[in-house]
Formats: C-alpha cells, structure tokens, sequence
C-alpha cells in the first residue's frame, strides 16, 4: 500500500532509520504521529509528566534548561527519550526556534517500539554515546 | 583465585550501566569477560589509543589522567570505558593502576554480539547512557 | 429554495463568518450568538447535521445519551451522560437528543442525531444560509475573502467547521476498482458477497460488524494491528460497539483480520483479486472478493487554505492549530468541530483532545468566547472565588464539570489569582494555561492512565513556572470527599492564595 509514501521517504533520509529495509520503515511511518509546530511553541516542557519521543523532520528547535539556551536541534535529531527511559520528566524545555515539523510516539510505547526495531534502538545507543562524549570532560 | 562466571557477571550487574540486567543477559557478558591484575603505575588503557573494551574495578583504585591531569579516582564497581566499547572511539584519557588492582575486562566485540542478540541489554545500555547524560547536565547547570 | 434576499447573510461585510453547519459550526454560532457577537454562517449543505446527514451508514452512534442518569436531565451535570447534545444556554436548547430517543438503545440511531441537531437549530432560531457552498479563499487588507456559490464574504475571522469526512484512498494499483466507505450502499445489496475491507480503523470496523449478517465473507487488512479502546482504556482503538467482527473471526465465522498491506487490486472475471502482504515476514497472499471497499480514512476539505498559509500536518492534512483553535500558521482563521484534532494538546502519554460531539462542543464554546474577548472587546465578568473556597471548587469541578469529563487531560477549570483575590477563570485549554505567563493559580483537569484509573491533576501555576499535583483516585469518582486530595491541593496552592 502507498500509505504514507512521503513520510516514509522522509525518514528513510534520516542516520536512526539507515539501517531500515523499507517494510520495517513503513511499519515505523505508521507507528509515529507527525505534528506541526509555530514559532516559540513547547514541544517538551521540563517538568512535566508523560511526555514523549520526538525526531525532528523538518525546522530547529532548542533545548532549554532553566531559561538558558543548551543546544539547537536539527532534522534527524531525537529528544525526548532520556525522560522516558529513566522514568523522570524532561530536565530541559525543548522548544520549536520557526516552524518546525516532528514525528512523535508516545511515552508508553517507546519501549516497544525500541525492542521491535533493535536497529533503531542501535543507533539511538551510538547518537547518546555522541552526546555523553561531547557532555563529558573523560571517557569512564 | 580466579572469579567464578557467576561472580563476574554479578560484578557487573552492579553497574550503572547494566543496572536492571536479569541473569540471563549478564551470565554471557560475566562468561566473555576475562579478570586482570595490575600493579601499582600500570595501565589499563592510554589516552588517544583506539578504545577496545570496558573495565570493571574489582578491587583497588584506578587514577584517570586527562593530559597530565588527575581527573578523578575510580573503587570497586566504577568501571571505565563502556563508551569507547559502544563506539571505539580513541580513548580521552589514561587510567593507571594504584596499588595492585583486579579488573574486570569486557571486549567491545564480545559485549557488540550480545547486544546484537538480546535487545533487553540494549535498552539497558541505553538507559545507562540517559542517566549518564541527565547526570552531566545537571552538574553542568549547578 | 428561497430566493437569495430571503435567505439569511447575503453576501457582503460581516465581522466573522462561520463555515459549516455540523455540530461544530452550531455550537460555536449558537455560543457567539449567546454573546451578541455578529457573524454569518454559511453552508454547503441543505440542512443542518454535517457528516451525521449521512454516516455512520449501518451502526448507531459511537456516543451515548443516557435517559436516565445520576443528575436531572438539563443540568450541566448530566452534560456528562448525554455526549450528543449541543450545549444551549437556555433549558429549551438543552439535553434535546434524549428526547428524540426511542428507548431502545442508549446509543442514537444517526437519524435521531441529525433530528436533534435540526431541533437545536430550530428552537434556537440560529440562521444559517444553506445551500452557499465556500469554493476559494484569499487574504485582503486585514482579513479575508470567501468565494461562494452565492457570491463573496468579506470577514476579518473566518471559522471553518468544515469537519473531516473528504474520503481518503491512499493510492496503489488497482484503486479505481475499489469504493470509498462514504459510497457504501444499503446493506442487502452486499447479501452473499465475499467483501473485502480495507482499513481497520472504526469505520473499517462499522462496515464489518453492519454487513456481518449479509456478507459471505469479510476480510479486513491494514498494516498495523488493531488495538481495541477496552484494551487500551480509552476512546483510542476500536470502539466497544464494533468488536463483534474481531469475536467473529476467533469463532471462525468468516471473519479474517490480517496485518498487511496491500500491494494491488486486480480485476479478474465478475470479481477481484487483492494482493496482500503481510507487515510480519512480508509473505505475498492473494484473495478473492467480490467487494473491495476502502475505509482509509478522511481528509479535512480545506480547499486552498494550505495555499493561503494554513499549514497542515498527518494523512489527514489536518490543519496545526493553535491551543485556541486558531491556524498555527495564519492568524485569523479558526477551527470548529471534529477539525480541531488539528489542536490535540499536551498529549499526556500519547493521549490527545477528542474530535467527537462531546468534546468539540466545549471547544466551540470556548472559542465562542476567546473570539469574543480577543476581537470583539468583550469583557466577560469574573466571579470572584473565596481564598478558602478555592480547594473545593477545584475539587467539584473534577467530580462534576462535563467539560473535564470528556476532554481528558485537554480542557481544565482555571482558578486564578488577581489584584482582587482568587476568580474563575472559566474553563480553558489546559496546554495554553500550561504554556501561557498568565497570572498565578490552578487548573484543574482529569486524566486517564493506561490501566483504566482516573486521577484529578492540578497544574498550579507559580510566577510562570507550573507542578503537577497528581491526586488518587476515588472507586465512586468523588473526589470532592477526599480529605487527602483536600490537604494535598491546599498544600500545593499555598503562597498562591491570600
């Protein structure tokens, strides 16, 4: 079925789905929602409970922790999934810097979803490597 | 008096990083991992050398060096490395011996086939690795 | 039809235009009407019911109306057990669905629901000028101008009510062979035949369960797994009133539910051969049908809206709007009815506002009234709250308010606190309460978990910064008697209060 063709070929670009044959990239179009988002809008708000997963596809968007800018967040990009794997709220605002186009799922079937694509889950594991390397001082 | 496969794979259970591991995902880590001892001023692995593996502490202390600078000291249950056996990256730092230390060492290609195989252990890292970075961004803003 | 000068809003100037006459388009006319704020209302149909004129074809209504319920018919309480009726302000305007019910079913027949909704109509007096169908938009000076059938409308704020009922097929080979769910014909037409759905969304589902005592065969095929609302404890999924299809097909009766896609659509003699294959193993399984019917989904008919700037998102080419249901990308038009899914909210676990009656209502009605305070200068009183009162209303509203009851975790009662001391500051969108710089004070709502439980939540808002006091809940839903819910909410609301 030619559901959700330009979806599916949006994500196909991105480095979380490189490693997806395009069946499992269908399933994934279909799993995640896509929302639209104005200039200045929170996507995720510290604090607050039950947030979810986002991947931005189209726009930037900022990380916020008290007020201060931490870093900006392109196309490719994932947030979101350090509040649900340790089962706290988000540490940090993330807010959309212009228009901004994103994929989400929500909170409680990220879990599942991670163990359905174990390829995706990968290359989350690389992406936060990144991260805590260029949030640390040294490597433990 | 070598460590039982029971008794490695408990080491590590105690880990952060595979915090909320069941018996059945640690016993083939605690099986591929090897014990080594070091004595005072050896060390584990230098800064800049292409990562191979973690390292667990299981007894002694471990000084990490970052260009010539004491960075911090690592006890029993610190390990080092479980970045570099994700992505093999060059080592940032040095990490020596003090004083004669036993220690767990998990090569990356070894802990590379059990995450392949058992997708509980890759969320575990996972998670590990969010603890880690929400850790790190509120030191930061303190 | 009458000649055009008799037909109410000629075109012309008028403030405000309201596009539609499905519930959306009634309720938020009849609330503007309410606060004498002047629009026109024009629509394509010839009366007034929206999609209810012609879906759902074969089952009753998703929403129920209780007849008799735990508070008096008419009272903002029973809003809670009558999810049909439009919210009037006067008791002749209200609770009007029970009344056109049978009694054999707490569940409208969808004739019943259009008849209700022409009753509102009627014994409101709310004009509309029927039979004026919206064709093109553009933007001029400070406002807009609409392209009808009858001529133009000029308006500073549009609202379009224009639901989301525009059959969508998504494409792949074959499609010319198969219908549309809004073709579907009277069921004795399908007796004997092999049928093949499309789409295991409700409407799939509907088709299914209305044609399961004429169909031969039914197969329904779509990618994803179905999820049933019982099992996910909520209105997402598979609603209650269509599983018999899913009991069928464990029992073997003829019923096939397959996760799969569908490769192509092949004409073959007097039938049809669907290629399918399936979303786990990717194996190829060709079947026979003689009816292919496609319940994919909907668009919302926005016309050339995305080309005037409405950004639209999802296969439904909703437009983004808003927490106030206005465009997120063109400041002047707005949203009513099941259209402002397009604003889902905080999305708490995944969970958004519904696009259903009973919600889209109070968002119609709290448009109504944000349109009239934004663009119109009205000033509406607010009651002020006693300081030690405070707790207890917040504690009522959970317990009683309609509003809360059928927009979980969307719309909330705020109470704020002003030079004056503590007000009402009426019910709002609980993601604008949580995202607005507002003054301090509480917002509560309801919300719904995974497992089935509902807990009252306070968003208490504190020089721009929000916590949530998550409260217990209650077996009875009575969360005015907990002392505990008391202390914790007082605790929480402490240095915000005088």
């Amino acid at each position: 079925m030619a559901d959700n063709e330009a979806l599916i070929d949006e994500l196909s670009g991105l480095a979380l789905f490189a490693d997806l044959p395009r069946p499992e990239l269908a399933a994934v179009a279909h799993t995640l929602e896509e929302e639209w988002h104005a200039d200045g809008q929170r996507i995720l708000r510290e604090g607050l409970s039950g947030t979810g997963f986002y991947i931005v596809l189209e726009g930037e968007v900022a990380v916020r922790i008290a007020g201060e800018e931490r870093a900006r967040l392109r196309r490719g990009a994932f947030f979101g999934e350090g509040a649900i794997l340790l089962g706290e709220p988000p540490g940090a605002d993330v807010v959309a810097t212009g228009r901004v186009r994103v994929v989400n799922l929500a909170g409680p079937a990220f879990h599942e979803f991670l163990m359905r694509h174990p390829r995706v889950m990968y290359r989350m594991l690389q992406e936060q490597t990144r991260r805590l390397r260029s949030a640390n001082r040294w490597s433990r | 008096m070598a460590m039982t496969t029971d008794e490695k794979a408990d080491a590590l259970g105690r880990v952060a990083l595979f915090d909320g591991l069941g018996s059945a995902s640690l016993l083939p880590l605690g099986e591929a991992a090897t014990e080594t001892t070091f004595a005072d001023g050896d060390a584990l692995v230098i800064q800049g050398q292409v990562g191979t593996g973690l390292f667990v502490v299981v007894s002694g202390v471990v000084r990490i060096v970052q260009h010539g600078e004491d960075l911090a000291r690592l006890g029993p249950g610190d390990y080092l490395g479980e970045l570099a056996v994700i992505d093999r990256e060059p080592r940032s730092a040095s990490a020596f011996a003090v004083g004669p230390t036993r220690c767990l060492a998990l090569a990356s290609w070894d802990l590379f086939r059990r995450v392949d195989a058992d997708s509980s252990l890759s969320h575990a890292l996972l998670r590990g690795l969010a603890l880690r970075i929400r850790a790190l961004t509120e030191q930061h803003h303190h | 039809m009458e000649p055009l000068a008799e037909r109410p809003f000629p075109p012309g100037a008028y403030p405000l235009v309201v596009v539609g006459s499905g519930p959306g388009a009634l309720q938020v006319s009849y609330s503007l009407r309410h606060l004498g704020v002047e629009h026109a209302v024009i629509s394509a149909d010839d009366r007034p019911g929206g999609m209810f004129l012609r879906f759902p074809f074969f089952q009753r209504l998703l929403s129920w109306t209780k007849p008799y319920a735990p508070v008096p018919r008419g009272t903002r309480a029973y809003e809670r057990y009558d999810w049909n009726s439009l919210i009037g302000e006067e008791p002749a305007h209200r609770a009007i669905q029970p009344e056109l019910m049978d009694g054999s079913s707490e569940f409208p027949a969808r004739p019943e629901m259009e008849a209700s909704l022409a009753a509102f109509v009627h014994r409101s007096g709310l004009p509309i000028r029927y039979g004026c169908a919206w064709q093109a938009t553009r933007a001029e000076g400070d406002g807009f101008v609409l392209e009808t059938t009858d001529g133009e409308y000029r308006c500073h704020q549009v609202v379009f009510a224009v639901g989301v009922a525009e059959a969508f097929t998504p494409d792949f080979a074959g499609r010319e062979h198969v219908a549309h769910y809004v073709d579907t014909r009277p069921a004795e037409s399908y007796a004997g035949k092999r049928l093949f759905i499309i789409g295991k969304q409700n409407s799939g589902f509907e088709l299914a369960s209305g044609l399961l005592s004429w169909a031969s065969r039914i197969v329904l095929a779509s990618p994803r797994p179905a999820k049933l609302s019982v099992q996910t404890n909520s209105l997402a999924g598979i609603r209650a009133r269509y599983v018999q299809p899913v009991e069928d097909r464990f029992m073997g009766g003829g019923v096939f539910i397959l996760d799969a896609a569908i490769d192509g659509v092949e004409h073959v003699g007097d039938a049809f051969l669907v290629r399918t294959r399936a979303s786990e193993g990717g194996a190829a399984l060709d079947i026979e049908a003689d009816e292919v019917i496609a319940a994919t989904g909907f668009t919302a008919p926005l016309r050339d809206l995305p080309a005037l700037g409405v950004a639209t998102f999802g296969q439904s080419r909703l437009p983004a709007q808003t927490p106030y249901w206005e465009s997120a990308s063109l400041p002047g038009v707005y949203f009513a009815g099941t259209i402002t899914m397009g604003a889902p909210g905080l999305k708490k676990n995944g969970v958004g506002g519904t696009g259903a009656v009973q919600g889209t209502r109070y968002n119609a009605r709290i448009l109504a009234r944000e349109l009239a305070e934004r663009h119109f200068g009205l000033e509406l009183t607010r009651e002020p709250v006693a300081p030690g009162a405070v707790v207890d209303r917040l504690l009522e509203e959970a317990s009683d308010a309609p509003e809360l009851w059928n927009q979980k975790g969307y719309l909330a009662r705020a109470i704020l606190v002003g030079p004056d001391g503590p007000y009402d500051g009426g019910i709002v969108p609980l993601q604008a309460f949580v995202d607005g710089d507002g003054a301090d004070g509480a917002a509560m709502t309801l919300e719904g978990d995974a497992d089935g439980s509902i807990r009252p939540v306070a968003y208490v808002r504190r020089r721009g910064a929000i916590s949530e006091v998550t409260l217990d809940p209650e077996p009875l839903h009575e969360f005015r008697a907990s002392t505990d819910s008391r202390r914790r909410l007082s605790e929480a609301l402490r240095g915000i209060l005088p």
